[in-house]
């Protein structure tokens, strides 16, 4: 055991003025976050306030542009997640660490097998006896020779959870720390309540930092909460002191700025109906619902990641195939599973990670705006340089692109201006109703304001929208009507018109 | 006990031990469909020449002819377990084909170094296959595009040595050696059954073997977790072009003569053996046992076809469609963006 370990009674870890800066955004301004033995600390915050970037930090990923991070109450440089490791911090994440083909007890020990070898030969019996023990210190009974891709996506936490502690213990710390990243959110409720049992056993020999969406599960479990907003420490306080209102309240904040989202330019829902959704159901992603989306309509798609909301939108892309119910546009029934089809018919897609779904960044402004509507642009069965620069100028023009010309690589676009690419791109296919998957989300201020207007002028011009967004405020500000998804069901319609807008503390506790 | 859910309390058994440890060695590299494939081939063929597919002199020519390509498959598959491929083996073989006949006893040169010519054939073998792996580590060029055009700067390298004249190696007691037979099983396929034993072995117990299937698995966990990707990527590329030179010097010992154009078919059987033998072009799954037998059925295969006198045409074209289909069974779908 190390001096350091011995040095009872303070915090394990201390973050202190941690600030980092992304091109454009400040993602963590001043934070700090104490963490003592034996502590279960929540960490919650809305998407974007800043927790993954914070986690990375502790853990090696990135580096800090300010601010100090002390063990024990030595100072460190964390450089790498080994690094971390090393210093006794650890973290399971959301996408999982473990490698698919190798078995749970190969895992384990990844990279530090040297303990089981002789003579540069593996002991596998060894190997095999102290994975076993690892597992049952967690009172888990998993066969150790499984493959991890056979292993239900619970069991793999575990298995990441024991290789941490074992891994910390190995370099000699009796109280790691140990950050779990919405470990929950894949869990069904039986296996959250074992989650719960597990790490409140752990806890007598570690410190845990659990990210979570679920603020009941924190409020129940966590010793103390701290609530981030828009990458500042907001609040912190010992659970029982906690309501469940009061740090959705201060998740959300009360910082609504005069007609950010241009408010006053909402349309009212035209007469016309352009999408309709009839109890479109997909087995394990969500249950059948119905809604529809009027002529100018802006219907915000409202829900934690994993409530559903983008396998909707993917069925309504036809990148997936829905189950059960049918999709009408225009009145007419689109193929399932079809994107060509929904192309065909209309339906715009813009994806959330425009840089290698929205756009091909190898190619120009003008390729990239004219890619759908070539047919259009032929002159006598070829394609007509005149016809495709005329088009692309038209559309950079209408949604003020800026770009030193048209043959522009997109690539060498702020990402504001490569969004309006992607969107001038469904503009000219005439599209009827587009599915904007955040549209805003990594680009500054000023762009995002010109994207809200832009969805204001395409509101104007009759087509329906459907958004998802970074922001709760960004889903009110924006929205004519919010359908509110929960665990795969839709559970309720809120409207949204302007001046009434509602508030996002009575939304929140019906997402959470 | 604390068990996640109902799949698990079942899984959560613990099996005897020697039963877990053929658990383990099949699971990965599973080879049960492969000796199924034999089987049903031997039958077939069996059945076909009325019996004359099963006499022990063919069963032997099966082994000999098996042998070579085997051991190449295994220096091969290394890198596609690896998720990436090397096409260098024409290249390294012709080159190794070339030293071998100048250095040992032939008929234009007084050179002679009998068995050191084992360690110049690895030698050369094993620098090769550094460059691919420097190549496509540190230059980061995809290992397909580094292999094929080391193939044939290595290839241009051989025919500019030799100038494409047969060198005939006139060293009677390793031409017999490499010819012979113990208790009726030819030489060179124990020496391929050594070679598949040692990779097998190296493969499920060591720390090498265990990053390399972690890098196959999933690169970027791997590397997050610890293990030093690019220079197990160069000893892995390291290791396949030894096991070639130990393939290829072989191989001209065996036939006698050695000439830059001994390499020239050698590609398409070996690929073919790894991907009969159930390795996954995908990365992560297969071992040394999956290759050496997939160079077995492949073997058995075209012997079969031979022997009932198949047009020759036609035995190519059913070596195409044989690998096409092993690639479309192995491959993880899941694992693959878009198909290029």
């Amino acid at each position: 055991m190390s001096d350091a370990n011995n040095r009872r009674g303070g915090p394990v870890l201390a973050l202190r003025q941690i600030t980092k800066e992304f091109p454009g955004v400040v993602a963590l301004d001043k934070v700090n976050l104490t963490i003592g033995r034996n502590e279960l600390i929540g960490l919650v915050g809305e998407n974007g306030a800043g927790k993954s970037v914070l986690m990375k930090i502790m853990i090696g990923l990135i580096p800090p542009d300010g601010g100090t991070i002390s063990l024990h109450g030595q100072p460190v440089t964390l450089r790498s997640p080994g690094d971390a490791i090393r210093n006794g911090i650890g973290m399971v994440f959301q996408e999982g660490s473990l490698v698919p083909n190798l078995s749970v007890m190969e895992n384990l020990f990844l990279c530090h097998e040297a303990g089981f070898r002789r003579l540069g030969i593996l002991s596998l019996r060894s190997m095999r006896a102290a994975a076993r023990e690892l597992l049952a210190q967690l009172k888990l009974g998993i066969d150790v020779d499984l493959p991890v891709a056979e292993i239900s996506p619970a069991e793999r936490q575990m298995v990441e959870i024991a290789r941490l502690l074992w891994l910390t213990k190995l370099y000699g710390h009796d109280n790691p720390v140990l950050i779990l990243d919405e470990p929950t959110t894949v869990l069904a409720d039986k296996e959250r309540e074992t989650l719960f049992t597990i790490l409140r056993e752990i806890k007598s020999r570690a410190s845990i930092v659990l990210i979570s969406h679920r603020l009941q599960e924190i409020l129940e479990n966590c010793d103390r909460i701290v609530v981030l907003k828009d990458g500042k420490n907001v609040t912190e306080m010992a659970s029982s002191d906690a309501r469940l209102q009061k740090i959705e309240q201060l998740m959300v904040g009360h910082s609504f700025s005069t007609d950010r989202f241009h408010e006053d330019e909402q349309r009212r829902r035209g007469e016309k109906e352009i999408l309709r959704v009839e109890n479109l159901g997909k087995a394990g992603q969500f249950q059948p619902l119905s809604f529809s989306v009027g002529e100018g309509e802006i219907v915000g798609l409202v829900g934690l990641v994993g409530s559903g909301k983008e396998e909707v939108c993917k069925c309504l892309a036809g990148l997936e195939k829905a189950d059960s119910g049918s999709i009408f546009l225009d009145g007419k029934r689109l193929p399932a599973g079809s994107p060509r089809g929904s192309v065909r018919a209309g339906i715009g897609h813009i994806p959330i990670d425009r840089r290698s779904e929205g756009l091909a960044l190898m190619m120009n402004v003008a390729e990239n705006v004219n890619l759908l509507v070539l047919n259009r642009l032929k002159a006598g069965g070829f394609l007509s340089p005149g016809r495709e620069k005329k088009n692309a100028r038209h559309w950079v023009e209408e949604c003020q692109i800026k770009t030193p010309s048209i043959s522009t690589l997109c690539a060498n676009l702020s990402g504001g201006n490569q969004q309006k690419t992607v969107i001038s791109k469904w503009l000219s296919s005439r599209v009827r109703l587009l599915i904007l998957d955040h549209p805003t989300r990594g680009v500054d201020v000023g762009a995002k304001d010109e994207i809200y207007k832009l969805m204001r002028k395409l509101a104007r011009e009759g087509i329906g929208m459907l958004v998802m967004c970074d922001t709760l405020e960004e889903d009110i500000g924006l929205a004519n009507r919010m359908l509110i998804m929960k665990d795969g069901r839709l559970v309720q319609e809120i409207g949204s018109a302007p001046k009434t807008k509602p508030d996002p503390k009575d939304i929140i506790s019906l997402i959470v | 006990m604390a068990t996640m859910n109902g799949r698990s309390a079942s899984l959560g058994r613990r099996l005897p031990a020697p039963v877990a440890m053929v658990g383990t060695w099949s699971r990965r590299t599973g080879i049960l469909a492969q000796v199924l494939t034999l089987a049903i081939i031997v039958a077939g063929f069996a059945l076909g020449t009325r019996g004359k597919y099963l006499s022990w002199a063919n069963i032997q020519t099966i082994l000999s002819l098996a042998a070579i390509p085997a051991i190449l498959a295994i220096g091969l598959h290394l890198t596609v377990v690896l998720g990436g491929i090397d096409l260098s083996v024409q290249g390294v073989a012709s080159l190794v084909a070339i030293f071998v006949g100048l250095l040992m006893k032939n008929q234009y040169n007084s050179h002679d170094v009998g068995l050191w010519i084992i360690p110049i054939a690895l030698g050369i073998g094993g620098a090769a296959g550094l460059v691919n792996g420097v190549l496509n580590t540190r230059l980061r060029i995809p290992s397909f595009i580094a292999t094929l055009g080391m193939s044939w700067v290595l290839y241009g390298m051989a025919v500019y040595i030799n100038r494409a004249v047969n060198i005939q190696i006139l060293d009677e007691r390793i031409f017999k050696a490499i010819n012979g037979m113990v208790l009726g099983i030819p030489n060179i396929a124990i020496l391929a059954l050594i070679v598949a034993i040692i990779m097998q072995f190296i493969q499920d117990r060591t720390q090498f073997g265990r990053y390399l299937y972690a890098i196959g698995g999933d690169e970027a966990v791997a590397q997050q977790g610890g293990v030093k990707v690019e220079k197990i990527k160069i000893l892995v590329f390291t290791i396949a072009g030894i096991v070639y030179g130990l393939g290829a010097a072989l191989l001209a010992c065996r036939l006698g003569v050695a000439t830059s154009r001994m390499g020239n078919s050698l590609l398409f059987p070996t690929i073919t053996a790894v991907a009969v033998g159930g390795v996954a072009l995908t990365g992560g799954l297969g071992g040394a046992k999956n290759a050496a037998l997939g160079a077995l059925i492949v073997t058995a295969l075209n012997d079969g076809m031979v022997l009932m006198h198949v047009n020759p045409y036609a035995q190519q074209a059913v070596n195409g469609v044989v690998l096409i289909i092993a690639v479309a069974l192995t491959l993880d779908r899941k694992k693959l963006g878009f198909i290029k």
